[in-house]
C-alpha cells in the first residue's frame, strides 16, 4: 500500500496557504478576535480604575457601570460573531477540501485507488480533513487572540511599571522552552500512534467484513486477541504521551506561580515605598492570570498546526497526482472489431498476463477459458480499460482504446463482474447505473436477464431498497441484477466474467437466449468455466498462467489442444443431464 | 430482532446524561483507590492553589496596604508560598498522571467491551447495518470519547475542584458578597443545563451524519471499478456531494450550538467582577469589608469564572463524547437473538442433522422457508440444488445457526442445534461461504485461521498435513505457497483463488458436517475435480452438504434435495432433480 520510502518527503506548501480562497472570512474572524480580545484586555483596568477611584475617595458607581457593562455586551456580541465566523469557516474549508479531494479521485484510475487503497483515501477524507478543520476553527482564532493578549498584556504591563514586567516577562521563555522541548520528544510519538490507530482500525473493519466467517468458525476470541494486542499498543503509547504531557501543565503551573509570587514580593516592595498604587498592583495580578492561559494555547495550538500540516501534506499528495488527461478524441460509434496485440501485464510483481494476442470480429462471440488464476479477468479489465498494458495495444475498430473519449467508450461496453457489487439504492438505481439508461431499455434489460418475475414479486417492485452488499438478495440475483446493469446501457460489446458460475443451467440457457433475441449484433466475450455453455461460440481461447495456450472453435480446439481436452473432459460426464430437456 | 441501528435511535427517547455517565464510569469501577489518591491529589493541588491568593490578600492588609508597612513580613509570606507552590508542583504531576491514567484505562476497556460486544453480536446485526456506519461508530465515536477523557476529563475534574474551592472561599470570607458574586454562575448553571439537551442532540446529528458519510465513502471506493466501467464518476460525485452537503449542515449546527458557551460564560463571568466591585466598594464603605480582602476577592472570583471559560471548552468535548457514547451504548444494548438453550434430550439420533417443520423469514422481510422437514445422516453426501434466490443459502445458514428458525426446530445429533456451545458447534459443522473472505495476511494464516489444532506447525510440518489431506496441488496455485500474501480487499487475487483458501481452510478443519454453498463456483472444472477427491477422501462419517449449480459438482451425491420457492423436496435421482429444475415452476 504505502510506495517505496522517496529520499525526500514532498514538501507540500505551508498549512496557511489553503486559507488564501478564504480571505476575507479570515479577515473578518481576525478583525473580530482583535476587538473583542482588545476589548476584554481593558476590562480588569476598569476595574482597577475603580478600586483606585475608590481609594481616592471619587467613586463613581454609575459611571463604572455603565462603562463596564458597554465593555461587557460589546465583548460578548464580537466573541459571538467570532464564533459564528469561526463555525462557518472551518465547515466551509472542510466542506470544500472533501470536494476538492472527492472530485480529484473520481477523475482517477480504478488502477491509482487499488494502489493507494480505499482505507487510506477513506483517512484522507475523514481524519485528515478533520485535522485540517481543527486547524482553522481552533488554531487561526486561538493563536491570533493570544498573541494579542500576550502583547497586549505585556504592553499594559510596562506602562504600569516596568520594573516589575521586566520580572514577569521573564516567565515566557521559560513556559515556551518546556513547550518546545516536551513537544519535540511527543511529535514522532503522535506518528507512531496514527500507526497503530490504522492497526486497530484493520482488525475492527475485517471482523465487520467477515462477520459471517468468524461466526461460522466461533473465532470471536481470536479475533478478540487480535484486537486486544492492537489495543494494548494503543494504550502504551497512550500512556507514554501522558507521562510527557503529565510533567508540562505543572512546570508552567510552577513559573506562573513563580510570576505572582514576583509580583507580590517586589510589587509589594513598590507599593510600601510608594512607586506604585494599590489599583496598578491588583491589575498587575488580573494580567498575570490572564497571560498564562494565552501561552498554554500557543503550546497546544503548535501542535493542532504540526497534525494539521502533516494532513495537508497527505491530502495534497492526493490531489498533487498526475491525472490521465482525457486522451481521446473519437466519439465514434464502436463496431467492435477488437484486436489485442503482444499485450503483457504485470500485476503488482509477477506478470498477470503474458503476450496476449487475439482479434474478435464485430458481433462475433469469444469465449475464454482457463483454470484458477490464469489472468482470466484481468484481460477482461484490460479490454474495458479498467487496467492498462504494459506492453502492447489493444485497438477498437482500428484505434487504440485510450484514443477513444473514456464516456463514450464506457457507454457502450457492459460488464459484468465476477464478484457481485451492490449499492446500498433501489434496484432502479443498482440497474439503471447511467444516466443514459431510458424506461425503454431498462425494461428490456429486466426482461432479458430473467428478472421481471422477481423484480413484481417485491412489495416496491423496482423501487425496492438494495441493503448493502446485497445482503437481502441471493448470489444469483445480485448476479442477474449485474447483467441487468450492464445490458441497460444497450452496450455493443458484453463483457461477462464467470457469469454462469452462480445462476442455474436453466436461467443461464434463457439469458443467453435473449441476449441474442434482444440484443441482435452484440460482440459477446464470456469467461467460464463451462465449455457446454460455449461450444456455439465464434472462437475460444484457452488461457493458462497468463498465455494463450490455444486458439479455434470448440470443434477446433477438441482436435489440436490437449489442455482444452482435458477440461472437456472433467465437464463430460455431466453434460448429458445439461443437454436433455 | 431489530438489529438496524439507525431505526433504534429514532425509537430510543432522550437517555439522561446522568445515568449514560454512570454506566460510563462503571467502566473504571476497579480503579477506586487510583482515583482516591488522583482526588487527593486534585484536592491537595486546588486547595493549595486558592489558598494563594488569601495568603497573598493577607500580605497586603496586614503588611503592605497597613498602617505599619512590613517587608519582612511579605517575604516571610512568599517564603511560605513558595513552599506551598513546590507542593502543588508535586500534586499537580500525581493528578495529571493519575487522571491520564485511569483515562487512558477507561479508554482501553471501552474500546474491548465494544469489540467484544460486536463479536457477540450475530450475522443479522452486520446485515442491517452499513459497514461504513459501524467503523465510524467503533472508530469515530470511540474517538469523540477518547477525546474527553485523555484530554479533558483531567482539566475538567481539576477545574471543578477549583472552582468549588473558589467558591467555598467567596461564601466564607463574605457571605452576602459571596452570594451575589456567584449569581452570575447560577445562570449560567441555568443556561448549560437549558441548552445541555439541545447542544447534545445537534452533536448526535453531526456524529450520525459523519457515519453516514463514511458509509458512502467506503461503499463507492470499494466498489470503484464498476464505478468507472458504468462511467458513473458523476454520480459518485453526486453522491459523495449529498453527504458531503449533509455533513456541512449538521456540523454548522453543532459548531453554532458548541460555540455558543463561550461567549455566554465569559459575560456572565465580566458581571461577576462587576457585582464584585460594586458590591465591594459598598461593603467596605459600611466597613464590612477591606480592599485587601477586595483584591483577593477579585482574584477568587477570576478563578471561579476563569475555569469557567475553559470549563465551556470542556462541556462542548463532553457533550461530544456523550453524544457519541450514545451512539456506541445502542449498541452495547443489543443482545444476541442466538442464545445457547437447555435440551436434555439424548444425543441418540439415527441422523446427524434433522429439519423439523422450519419456518423462516429475515425480519421485517416475507417469509423464505415454509415448514421444512428432512434429515441428513452420518457419512452421506447430499446436494441442494433449485434456482437462484430458492432459499438453499438460508437454509444452509440455518444449519450453521447463522439464524433461529421463526418455528420449527434445527436438531444436531438429536439435540436442539440452539443447545450446542458456539465452539462445539462451530467445530462439528463447517461452512464454506458462498462469498469467500479472507484476512489480510498470509496464505497460512487464512488457511489455519481459528485453526486450534495446527496453529503452532512449522510450515513444513504443515504442509505435510496438506499433502496428507490431498490439498498441495491446490496450494501450489500460490506464487509463493504458504507465505503468499494476500490482503481482505481488492485484485490481488482472484476469486476462484480465495475460494479454494476457503475450502483449505474448512477441510483442515475435519467438521462432522461441512456446508459448501456454491464454494467452488469460479473455480475452474479441472481443479473442482480435486476438491471432488479430497471430499471423499475425507473421514467416513463426514456429511457433506453441496449447494451448486453446475451438475457435475452433485453428481456423486447420495441425496438430491430441490429447494425452490421455501420448499425442499426429496429428488429420487439426478435425473428427476434435473427435470425439476428443468420444468418446475419457480419463483425466484
Amino acid at each position: 500500500m504505502t510506495k517505496p520510502a522517496k529520499p525526500d518527503p514532498p514538501k507540500g506548501p505551508s498549512v496557511f496557504s489553503l486559507l488564501t480562497p478564504y480571505r476575507r472570512l479570515v479577515i473578518w474572524l481576525l478583525l473580530l478576535t482583535l476587538v473583542s480580545n482588545a476589548i476584554n484586555l481593558w476590562l480588569p483596568k476598569i476595574v482597577a480604575n475603580g478600586i483606585d477611584d475608590f481609594n481616592h475617595g471619587h467613586y463613581d458607581v454609575q459611571k463604572i457601570l455603565s462603562v463596564f457593562l458597554i465593555a461587557a455586551t460589546v465583548v460578548f456580541i464580537f466573541s459571538y460573531l467570532q464564533s459564528v465566523v469561526q463555525t462557518y469557516a472551518s465547515e466551509m474549508v472542510a466542506k470544500d477540501m472533501r470536494k476538492k479531494l472527492s472530485d480529484k479521485i473520481s477523475r482517477q484510475s480504478y488502477a491509482y485507488v487499488e494502489e493507494v487503497g480505499p482505507s487510506k483515501l477513506l483517512t484522507n477524507l475523514t481524519g485528515d480533513v478533520d485535522a485540517i478543520k481543527m486547524f482553522v476553527s481552533q488554531a487561526i482564532v486561538s493563536i491570533a487572540s493570544s498573541l494579542i493578549i500576550i502583547v497586549g498584556v505585556v504592553i499594559l504591563l510596562f506602562t504600569i511599571n516596568w520594573k516589575l514586567a521586566f520580572a514577569i516577562v521573564g516567565i515566557i521563555p521559560i513556559i515556551g522552552g518546556a513547550f518546545a522541548s516536551v513537544l519535540k520528544k511527543v511529535r514522532p510519538t503522535f506518528m507512531k500512534s496514527r500507526g497503530i490507530i490504522d492497526k486497530l482500525n484493520k482488525v475492527i473493519n475485517e471482523s465487520i467484513l467477515g462477520s459471517a466467517l468468524i461466526r461460522v468458525i466461533n473465532s470471536q476470541q481470536l479475533e478478540y486477541e487480535k484486537f486486544v494486542e492492537a489495543n494494548t499498543e494503543a494504550k502504551n503509547l497512550g500512556l507514554s504521551v501522558l507521562r510527557m504531557f503529565a510533567i508540562l501543565i505543572p512546570i508552567i503551573i510552577f513559573t506562573a506561580n513563580m510570576a505572582s509570587l514576583t509580583i507580590l514580593a517586589l510589587g509589594g516592595r513598590f507599593v510600601i515605598n510608594g512607586s506604585m498604587s494599590l489599583g496598578d498592583y491588583s491589575a498587575f495580578s488580573s494580567y498575570l492570570a490572564m497571560l498564562i492561559f494565552p501561552i498554554l494555547v500557543i503550546g497546544f495550538m503548535s501542535n493542532v498546526i504540526a497534525q494539521a500540516t502533516a494532513s495537508y501534506v497527505r491530502i495534497n499528495m492526493v490531489l498533487d497526482t498526475p491525472e490521465k488527461p482525457e486522451t481521446g478524441t473519437v466519439t465514434e460509434m464502436l463496431k467492435c472489431d477488437i484486436t489485442v496485440e503482444n499485450v503483457s501485464v504485470v500485476y503488482g510483481q509477477k506478470p498477470a498476463l503474458k503476450n496476449i494476442s487475439f482479434t474478435v470480429n464485430a458481433g462475433t462471440k469469444l469465449a475464454i477459458i482457463g483454470p484458477t488464476a490464469a489472468g482470466k479477468t484481468q484481460l477482461l479489465y484490460l479490454l474495458t480499460g479498467l487496467i492498462k498494458a504494459n506492453e502492447g495495444t489493444v485497438e477498437f475498430d482500428g484505434r487504440a482504446i485510450d484514443s477513444y473519449v473514456k464516456e463514450s467508450f464506457h457507454s457502450q461496453v457492459g460488464f459484468v463482474f465476477q464478484d457481485s457489487i451492490m449499492f446500498n439504492m433501489s434496484i432502479r438505481e443498482n440497474i439503471a447505473f447511467s444516466d443514459k439508461v431510458t424506461d425503454e431499455s431498462l425494461a428490456k434489460a429486466i426482461a432479458t436477464a430473467e428478472l421481471k418475475d422477481f423484480i413484481d414479486s417485491l412489495p416496491n417492485k423496482l423501487d425496492t431498497l438494495v441493503s448493502e452488499r446485497g445482503t437481502s438478495l441471493s448470489g444469483g440475483q445480485k448476479q442477474r441484477i449485474m447483467l441487468a446493469r450492464a445490458l441497460a446501457v444497450n452496450p455493443k460489446v458484453l463483457l461477462l466474467d464467470d457469469f454462469t458460475a452462480r445462476v442455474d443451467t436453466n436461467t443461464e440457457i434463457k439469458i443467453l437466449k435473449n441476449v441474442e433475441d434482444n440484443y441482435p449484433g452484440l460482440t459477446l466475450i464470456s469467461v467460464t468455466q463451462k465449455i457446454a455453455s460455449v461450444e456455439h461460440f465464434d472462437q475460444v481461447i484457452v488461457l493458462m498462467e497468463g498465455e494463450i495456450v490455444a486458439t479455434g472453435t470448440h470443434g477446433e480446439l477438441m482436435a489440436t489442444s490437449p489442455e482444452y481436452v482435458q477440461i472437456y473432459d472433467s465437464q463430460q460426464s455431466t453434460s448429458n443431464y445439461e443437454l436433455q430437456p | 430482532m431489530n438489529y438496524n441501528l439507525n431505526d433504534i435511535s429514532a425509537q430510543q427517547g432522550k437517555s439522561s446524561t446522568f445515568k449514560a455517565l454512570k454506566k460510563l464510569l462503571q467502566l473504571i469501577g476497579e480503579e477506586r483507590g487510583t482515583l482516591i489518591l488522583a482526588q487527593l491529589a486534585i484536592l491537595t493541588n486546588s486547595g493549595l492553589n486558592l489558598l494563594g491568593p488569601f495568603i497573598m490578600g493577607y500580605t497586603i492588609d496586614h503588611y503592605i496596604f497597613a498602617p505599619v508597612r512590613n517587608y519582612n513580613g511579605v517575604l516571610q509570606n512568599c517564603g511560605w508560598l513558595l513552599l506551598m507552590y513546590v507542593v502543588v508542583f508535586g500534586a499537580g504531576f500525581a493528578q495529571s498522571r493519575l487522571m491520564g491514567g485511569i483515562g487512558q484505562r477507561m479508554l482501553f476497556k471501552l474500546r474491548n467491551t465494544i469489540f467484544t460486544k460486536l463479536q457477540q453480536l450475530p450475522v443479522a446485526f452486520f446485515n442491517q447495518n452499513k459497514a461504513g456506519d459501524l467503523i465510524s461508530r467503533v472508530n469515530n465515536d470511540t474517538d469523540k470519547i477518547n477525546q474527553f477523557f485523555s484530554q479533558s476529563l483531567m482539566q475538567f475534574i481539576g477545574t471543578l475542584a477549583t472552582m468549588t474551592g473558589a467558591g467555598i472561599f467567596l461564601l466564607a470570607i463574605n457571605l452576602k458578597l459571596g452570594l451575589a458574586t456567584l449569581l452570575p454562575g447560577l445562570l449560567i448553571l441555568i443556561f448549560t443545563k437549558a441548552t445541555a439537551a439541545w447542544v447534545k442532540r445537534k452533536n448526535g446529528l453531526n456524529l450520525k451524519s459523519t457515519g453516514g458519510l463514511s458509509a458512502e465513502i467506503q461503499e463507492s471506493l470499494n466498489n470503484f471499478k464498476v464505478i468507472i466501467a458504468f462511467n458513473r464518476r458523476d454520480y459518485f460525485r453526486k453522491r459523495f456531494g449529498e453527504a458531503n452537503e449533509d455533513q456541512y449542515k449538521t456540523a454548522i449546527g453543532a459548531g453554532l450550538a458548541n460555540n455558543i458557551y463561550l461567549p455566554v460564560y465569559g459575560f456572565f463571568g465580566s458581571m461577576a467582577q462587576l457585582i464584585v466591585l460594586v458590591v465591594g466598594a459598598y461593603l467596605i464603605s459600611l466597613h464590612q469589608f477591606t480592599p485587601g480582602l477586595l483584591i483577593s476577592y477579585l482574584a477568587y472570583a477570576v478563578n471561579f469564572y476563569n475555569p469557567l471559560r475553559q470549563l465551556a471548552a470542556l462541556w462542548t468535548s463532553f457533550q461530544v463524547a456523550m453524544a457519541g457514547w450514545d451512539r456506541i451504548s445502542q449498541i452495547l444494548e443489543l443482545e444476541s437473538n442466538l442464545p445457547v438453550v437447555e435440551d436434555n434430550n439424548g444425543t441418540g439420533s439415527p441422523y446427524l442433522l434433522e429439519f423439523k417443520n422450519v419456518f423462516f423469514g429475515y425480519p421485517g422481510g416475507k417469509e423464505i422457508l415454509h415448514n421444512i422437514n428432512f434429515n441428513l445422516e452420518r457419512g452421506k453426501t447430499y446436494a441442494l440444488v433449485g434456482p437462484t434466490g430458492g432459499g438453499k443459502t438460508t437454509t444452509a445458514s440455518l444449519i450453521a445457526r447463522l439464524y433461529d428458525p421463526v418455528t420449527g426446530q434445527v436438531l444436531l445429533n438429536g439435540k436442539d442445534i440452539r443447545s450446542y456451545k458456539p465452539e462445539e458447534r462451530a467445530a462439528r459443522i463447517g461452512f464454506i461461504l458462498q462469498e469467500p473472505f479472507l484476512f489480510t495476511g498470509t496464505v497460512r494464516e487464512n488457511i489455519l485461521y481459528g485453526n486450534e489444532e495446527y496453529k503452532n506447525y512449522t510450515n513444513q510440518q504443515l504442509e505435510e498435513v496438506i499433502k496428507g489431506a490431498g490439498l498441495e496441488s491446490l496450494l501450489a496455485i500460490f506464487e509463493t505457497g504458504l507465505d503468499t500474501q494476500v490482503a481482505s480487499s481488492g485484485d490481488t487475487i482472484s476469486l476462484g483463488q480465495k475460494q479454494l483458501i476457503a475450502f483449505m481452510r474448512a477441510v483442515l478443519r475435519y467438521p462432522d458436517l461441512l456446508i459448501l454453498d456454491e464454494a467452488t463456483a469460479n473455480i475452474d472444472t479441472i481443479t473442482e475435480q480435486i476438491l471432488d477427491e479430497i471430499l471423499s477422501k475425507l473421514p467416513p462419517t463426514t456429511t457433506r452438504v453441496i449447494i451448486a449449480h453446475r451438475l457435475n459438482t452433485i453428481q456423486n451425491a447420495d441425496e438430491i434435495y430441490f429447494v425452490n420457492a421455501g420448499e425442499v423436496i426429496r429428488a429420487g435421482s439426478l435425473q428427476h432433480a434435473v427435470s425439476m429444475l428443468l420444468h418446475d415452476k419457480r419463483e425466484s
